[in-house]
């Protein structure tokens, strides 16, 4: 019954995506203490190579999954790279122990969870998901 | 339909909390193929002759790291290589604490941070070569067991970082053992551009046997042997004790090696280029002094990138006595490759490379020597 209420509700998503426009919004809880953040501190931050926000709290990022509409518009407009070359820059730094990748999540819906759970989070959603329980830091 | 969407997030958000406590123990592998042929066999490149070598680049790397607590990880990474008949090593085995969100400190089974490449050097995936050239990464000690710190900061827009490291590299057969090995990188980046600079020392003893100390025991038997006569035909007093004392000057034990690097990288994801300068050197004249450089640049289509390297390496002998001696047992040696190669990104985890490299033995072994081309298909994956 879940299952089918979830599928359900990312087929709703999914649609809801496509026919709202495009635009991408970078969340933090709503109780996290940033007002905006500019693109090169969330760039830093998914890049692993900031581990805190501007005010001092530990940042941790959420990525969405490869291939996801959301990813490849925060990769290329934020990040500034191709997935194969964020591939080629994590595999640098995972098997030296200097670094591992955000960890992945599967939808708006699961990134949004995961954000407004914990103030510590930053995520990036589509701009129509955003409610309430997340605080927008950036949008493109 | 907002209710519903609540109960998915909620749903969403249980499922996935015991899969983000498993991702703490990570596994992760890469997978380098490569099959290579070269067009003569006059000239020698490690390993690869006329017939398809499949070995040579065939390498398969497997890491596993686990946190343990809030500060401290543990990584093994067990590396199996077609040129070492595929016996496992492990290549890093460390457990790393975090000082503080800008300082790491690691004990174990590092690599040596020689190179603008060390610390990926077998992860094919991440440089667009199917492997570093070999004039500049030609070091044979690559890892040490010791410790290391690692520090970053920032200044203005310049991101940077300091490795500092302290250990021994000593295996059973290698008939070394490099004691009191240490060293230290920077690293600056701002932007698409990457600065390095590293240096590194080494004190050195052998016991005779492995392939250096066999190589070494063997020049002091050639010099007191064979050289010692066409040296010192009418057997000079003098010239004997200057002699002994070559002899002595060329065997390791107790001798210093030191190394230091620099390096540029540039990359707008569109044009790449990249710069080394290495330079090895000893008191001595076992190891003369070794200047070796490369200059690449490349340029991304889409899923293609094509690149063009410039690489070489020259010995730089002493002079006097000590330098007859080196060139009379061969050690002069001028050596470069021009490599041009085609990398295709196939999807994000895999990566297909052509290559053809014309090496060229300016002098090798004190004498002129040839050229070849070698030709090489590869694939790397990460997972």
């Amino acid at each position: 019954m879940i299952n089918i209420k979830k599928t359900l509700t990312a087929l709703l998503l999914v649609t809801a995506s496509v026919i709202t426009s495009a635009e991408i919004a970078v969340i933090v809880g709503s109780s996290n203490g940033n007002g905006s953040l500019d693109k090169a501190t969330i760039s830093k931050i998914f890049l692993g190579k900031s581990k805190s926000f501007p005010d001092g709290a530990q940042a941790v990022p959420i990525d969405q999954n490869d291939g996801t509409a959301a990813r490849e518009a925060f990769n290329s407009s934020v990040l500034g790279k191709s997935a194969s070359q964020l591939k080629s820059y994590w595999s640098r730094l995972i098997f030296t122990g200097k670094g591992t990748p955000p960890k992945q999540s599967a939808d708006d819906a699961a990134v949004k969870a995961l954000v407004s759970n914990n103030p510590n989070t930053i995520g990036y959603i589509d701009a129509g998901s955003v409610d309430s329980s997340v605080k927008v830091v950036f949008k493109f | 339909m907002n209710k519903l969407i609540l109960l998915s997030a909620v749903t969403t958000a249980v499922i996935l909390s015991p899969t983000t406590q498993a991702n703490d123990l990570n596994i992760n592998g890469f997978l380098s193929v490569g099959v290579s042929m070269l067009d003569n066999n006059k000239v020698t490149l490690e390993g690869y002759d006329t017939t398809g070598n499949f070995k040579n680049d065939t390498i398969l790397g497997l890491q596993i790291s686990k946190q343990v607590n809030d500060k401290t990880t543990v990584t093994g990474q067990l590396v199996s290589r077609g040129t070492d008949e595929y016996s496992t090593e492990s290549a890093w085995a460390y457990a790393s604490y975090a000082v503080s969100d800008d300082l790491d400190v690691r004990l174990g089974r590092i690599r040596v941070p020689f190179f603008y490449y060390s610390d990926f050097l077998e992860v094919g995936y991440a440089y667009d070569w199917v492997r570093p050239p070999s004039e500049v990464y030609s070091v044979p000690f690559s890892s040490i067991d010791g410790t290391d710190l690692n520090y970053r900061f920032s200044l203005g827009d310049w991101d940077n970082s300091i490795q500092v490291y302290y250990g021994r590299y000593s295996r059973a057969g290698s008939g070394v053992d490099l004691k009191n090995f240490a060293g230290l990188a920077l690293t600056t980046a701002t932007g698409d551009l990457t600065l390095r600079a590293s240096y590194h020392r080494l004190e050195i003893e052998t016991d005779g046997t492995g392939s250096f100390g066999t190589a070494n025991a063997g020049a002091a038997a050639v010099i007191n042997s064979t050289l010692r006569t066409v040296l010192n035909p009418t057997s000079n007093a003098a010239l004997d004790a200057n002699i002994d004392q070559a002899v002595a000057d060329f065997t390791l034990t107790g001798q210093e090696l030191g190394f230091y690097g620099l390096a540029a990288g540039y990359d707008n994801g569109d044009f790449s280029a990249i710069a080394e300068y290495t330079q090895s050197f000893s008191a001595s004249p076992f190891f003369p002094t070794v200047t070796t450089n490369l200059i690449k640049v490349g340029k991304r289509f889409n899923e293609f990138v094509g690149h063009l390297t410039y690489a070489s390496t020259e010995n730089e002998l002493d002079s006097g006595l000590d330098g007859n001696i080196q060139k009379a047992l061969g050690f002069e040696d001028k050596q470069n490759s021009i490599i041009a190669g085609l990398r295709y990104d196939y999807d994000t985890s895999t990566a297909l490379k052509f290559e053809v490299q014309q090496h060229d033995e300016e002098i090798v072994g004190g004498a002129k020597g040839k050229s070849a081309m070698l030709y090489t298909v590869a694939i790397d994956l990460v997972f």
